[in-house]
C-alpha cells in the first residue's frame, strides 16, 4: 500500500512579503517591521531586523517598542495575508493537484498522489520550489505522514523533505507539546504528570488518553499519529482574477500610482497567460484615505492579457482623473474572462500595422471617452434624422435596404429655419411618414443652392416653412 | 566633375533640375480632370490639405478615391475626425461604402483631435483619414507626416480657406472654390511640381443633380451634361 504523504507549507510574514513585493526599493532590507495583530496586541509577523533585536512572535506591542525604537508597525489585515495565500495557492496549482488551505498562513500539499507523475519525491519537490521561488516569500516546510503531522514539523521550521517514516517518526517524537495544536491549557495538564514532548504522550495507549485527558488530546495524537482520518477541503482554482494589495505608502500622484498599477497587471497577465484567457473589461478600485474609493473601469475592444497593452490604457485613463486624497490600496478585478482564439491575419498583405482596429479604437476610448468614437450605422426608416444611427462598438453588416440617392454629406442636428436665399436646383421629395408614432413629418425636400455657391438640403412644410437640413459637402 | 559637387550631390544636398520625378504612380482620384493636374492623382500616403468653404462638394471631391482605398483594403478603416456636422452614414452607404469599416471620432476637446488623428494615422490599421481643423502650426503637420508614412496611411485636412496664410509642409496643397459644373480646384503646392492655374472639375458623372451647366441654373440636359464631361 502506498503510504501517505503531506507537504505542509507555512508562510510566516505574508503580509510583510507582500509589502516587500510591491516595494523593492523600501528600507524593509534593514529597518525593523512587526505587523501587530490589533485583536490580540500581539506581534503576528515580523522581519529579520524585528528578529534580531529581540522581538519574538507573540510578544505585546509595549514589549517591542523597548526592545526596538525605530520599530515600524503595521497592523494585521487578514485580507492580505488570505490574498496573499490565495495567489500562492494558484501557482502551485499549476505543478500539483490536492492543495488545502490551512489557518490563515499555510499550505497543505498532498504528495502521495503526485509521485506517479514526478517518480519521486526530490523531482516533486524541486518543482514546488521553482514555483515558490517566483512568489518571493518567506515559507517554512517539512513533509509528514499525517497532516497534522507535517504541520508539527513545518512550525518547528524543520525544512527537510522526505518520506522515511523513521526520520519524520523520530523528530515528531522530539517535538516539544507547545508546538502542538494543543491548548495551553491541556499542554499545561500534560505537564503536571510529566509528559514534555509527543514522544512521552505517544507511550500512553490512546484509549488512555481518551480516558484520562480530554477527547481533544486524544483526537489531536490519532491524527497526528494517521490514526484518526484527518479530513481536508482541497482547493478550487479562481475562474477570475481579483487582487488586492495595500500601499505601503500613501500615493498622492497619478503618476507614483503606475508602478503599482504595473505590478498588478503583471500578476493579470501571469493569470491569463498560463490559463490562456483573455479579458476585455477590467475594474481598479483605487480606495482614498477619507474619501470615496474611485472605481476604474477600463475597456479594451479586443481581448487582452498583456501587462503592456493595458498599461497603456491605463496611463491614457489616469489623465482624466484627480486624486481628492491619497490612495493606499487597490485593487483588480477581472472579472470576464474568455479563452483566447488566435488572430487570422494575412500572412501576405504587406502591411501589418501595430494595432489593430480594436485595439486603436480601445486607445482612442480610453483618452476620449466611449462616446466619442463611434461607427456609423443604419435604420430601415424613411426620416432623416432615424436613417442614421451610431453605434459605439463596430457594428454587424447591416441588411440591405432601399437607400435613397441624393442624401447630403452632413446632416444638421436639427432642422434649422432658412434665413438665406437660395435657388432650388432639384426637387421637390416628398417624405410624409410616421404618422404612427409622435414624431410625424410632412416634408417636401429640395437641393439648394446658395449665393456662395453651398449646396444645400432644404424642405418646404405644408405650412410653407423653409428649413435647412443637410449640407452637400 | 568638381570632387565638391559629386560630395554634394553623393550626400543628396544638391538638386539638379533634371532630377524631377515623375510622380505618375498616384492613385486615381475619380476625376479625370483633377487625375490630369495631379498627373495621376492622390498620393498613396502623406497630408493633403484641403482649403475649402463647407458644402461646396469638398468632400465628394475625396469620395471616389477614399471607397477606391477601401475597396483595395477591405480590413482598413476610414477615419473621419470632428466633422463639423454630424455624417450622414446613408449617404455614405449610399455612396458604396461599408459602414462597418468607417469610424467617426468627435472629440470634445481641441488638442485631442491631433491625438486622436495621429494616433489613427501610425495605428496600420485606417487607409485614410479625413480630418477637419481650423490651425495647424509647421511642427503639427511635420508630425502628421511622419505618422501616415509610418502607418501608410493618407490624410485629408480640410479647413476654410481664409484660415492662416503660413506654407505648410504638407504632401499636397488643394484650394477649392464653388463652380456649377461641380468644383473650382487650384494646386497649390505638390511635391516635385509647380503650382498651375484653377480648372474646373466636373461632378456631373457621380451626382448630375449637383452639377449645373456654366451659364444657368436650370437642370441641365443629359446630353448637355455628357458632352461636359
Amino acid at each position: 500500500m502506498m503510504q501517505h504523504l503531506w507537504l505542509y507549507l507555512h508562510f510566516p510574514n505574508l503580509q510583510l512579503d507582500a509589502l516587500l513585493q510591491q516595494n523593492p526599493e523600501s528600507n524593509i532590507h534593514t529597518q525593523a517591521y512587526v505587523i501587530l495583530d490589533e485583536r490580540t496586541n500581539q506581534v503576528c509577523q515580523l522581519n529579520h531586523a524585528a528578529y534580531q533585536s529581540g522581538i519574538r512572535l507573540s510578544m505585546g506591542l509595549g514589549t517591542a517598542a523597548m526592545l526596538n525604537g525605530d520599530l515600524q508597525v503595521i497592523p494585521y489585515q487578514r485580507e492580505i495575508t488570505q490574498n496573499r495565500l490565495s495567489d500562492i495557492a494558484q501557482s502551485l496549482y499549476l505543478v500539483t493537484s490536492d492543495i488545502c488551505f490551512f489557518n490563515d498562513n499555510s499550505l497543505l500539499l498532498r504528495v502521495h498522489n503526485m509521485l506517479t507523475l514526478y517518480g519521486n519525491l526530490h523531482a516533486y519537490w524541486q518543482v514546488v520550489q521553482h514555483q515558490l521561488s517566483q512568489q518571493e516569500v518567506v515559507f517554512h516546510y517539512a513533509t509528514g505522514h499525517s497532516p497534522l503531522g507535517a504541520k508539527l514539523l513545518a512550525n518547528t521550521a524543520w525544512d527537510q523533505i522526505t518520506d522515511n517514516p523513521n526520520e519524520i517518526q523520530k523528530t515528531i517524537a522530539g517535538s516539544a507539546l507547545q508546538d502542538t495544536d494543543l491548548t495551553p491549557k491541556a499542554v499545561e495538564k500534560l505537564q503536571r504528570v510529566g509528559i514534555y514532548t509527543i514522544q512521552d504522550l505517544l507511550k500512553v495507549p490512546l484509549a488512555d488518553i481518551a480516558k484520562r485527558f480530554d477527547m481533544e488530546v486524544a483526537t489531536y495524537i490519532g491524527k497526528l499519529t494517521a490514526q484518526i482520518p484527518h479530513p481536508v477541503q482541497f482547493f478550487h482554482p479562481k475562474k477570475s482574477f481579483d487582487r488586492f494589495i495595500e500601499l505601503l505608502y500613501d500615493i498622492e500622484n497619478v503618476q507614483v500610482l503606475q508602478a503599482p498599477l504595473k505590478q498588478l497587471l503583471q500578476g493579470l497577465e501571469e493569470f491569463l497567460k498560463t490559463r490562456d484567457l483573455l479579458t476585455q473589461t477590467l475594474v481598479f478600485i483605487l480606495s482614498q484615505r477619507d474619501e470615496k474609493s474611485i472605481e476604474l473601469n477600463i475597456h479594451s475592444q479586443q481581448g487582452e492579457y498583456l501587462a503592456q497593452s493595458w498599461a497603456v490604457l491605463i496611463s491614457l485613463k489616469l489623465e482624466n482623473i484627480v486624486l481628492s486624497a491619497p490612495v493606499f490600496a487597490i485593487r483588480l478585478i477581472a472579472k470576464n474572462t474568455y479563452i483566447r482564439t488566435p488572430e487570422k491575419n494575412d500572412l501576405f498583405a504587406g502591411k501589418q500595422g501595430k494595432l489593430s482596429r480594436l485595439q486603436l479604437i480601445s486607445l482612442l476610448q480610453a483618452k476620449l471617452g466611449e462616446e466619442a468614437v463611434f461607427t456609423p450605422t443604419l435604420t430601415n426608416d424613411y426620416r432623416p434624422e432615424q436613417v442614421i444611427q451610431s453605434s459605439i462598438r463596430p457594428a454587424k453588416p447591416i441588411q440591405t435596404f432601399q437607400l435613397y440617392p441624393l442624401r447630403p454629406s452632413f446632416l444638421l442636428p436639427s432642422p434649422q429655419r432658412l434665413h438665406e436665399k437660395v435657388s432650388i436646383a432639384y426637387g421637390p421629395e416628398r417624405i410624409e411618414t410616421g404618422w404612427w408614432d409622435p414624431k410625424p413629418i410632412i416634408r417636401d425636400y429640395f437641393m439648394a443652392r446658395n449665393q456662395l455657391g453651398q449646396w444645400y438640403w432644404v424642405f418646404k412644410t405644408p405650412q410653407g416653412d423653409w428649413y435647412l437640413h443637410g449640407v452637400f459637402s | 566633375m568638381h570632387p565638391t559637387i559629386s560630395y554634394l550631390k553623393h550626400k543628396n544636398l544638391l538638386w539638379q533640375a533634371s532630377h524631377t520625378q515623375p510622380t505618375g504612380h498616384g492613385q486615381h482620384t475619380g476625376f479625370k480632370e483633377l487625375d490630369n493636374a495631379l498627373q495621376g492623382g492622390f498620393p498613396e500616403y502623406g497630408v493633403i490639405d484641403i482649403r475649402s468653404q463647407i458644402g461646396i462638394g469638398e468632400l465628394r471631391l475625396l469620395l471616389p478615391s477614399i471607397l477606391t482605398r477601401q475597396q483595395q483594403k477591405p480590413t482598413e478603416l476610414v477615419t473621419f475626425i470632428a466633422p463639423p456636422l454630424s455624417i450622414n452614414s446613408e449617404m455614405l452607404a449610399e455612396f458604396g461604402f461599408a459602414l462597418d469599416q468607417v469610424m467617426v471620432v468627435q472629440p470634445l476637446l481641441n488638442k485631442q483631435v491631433l491625438w486622436s488623428t495621429e494616433q489613427s494615422l501610425k495605428s496600420g490599421c485606417c487607409h485614410s483619414v479625413i480630418l477637419w481643423h481650423a490651425s495647424l502650426s509647421v511642427t503639427q503637420v511635420k508630425r502628421l507626416q511622419v505618422a501616415s508614412e509610418k502607418g501608410q496611411c493618407l490624410l485629408f485636412i480640410v479647413r476654410q480657406p481664409q484660415q492662416q496664410h503660413i506654407s505648410l509642409p504638407v504632401t499636397l496643397g488643394i484650394r477649392l472654390s464653388p463652380s456649377k459644373v461641380g468644383i473650382k480646384a487650384q494646386i497649390t503646392k505638390r511635391k516635385g511640381s509647380w503650382s498651375n492655374a484653377s480648372f474646373n472639375i466636373y461632378m456631373g458623372a457621380y451626382w448630375p443633380e449637383l452639377s449645373q451647366s456654366e451659364d444657368s441654373n436650370v437642370l441641365t440636359f443629359p446630353s448637355r451634361a455628357s458632352r461636359a464631361g
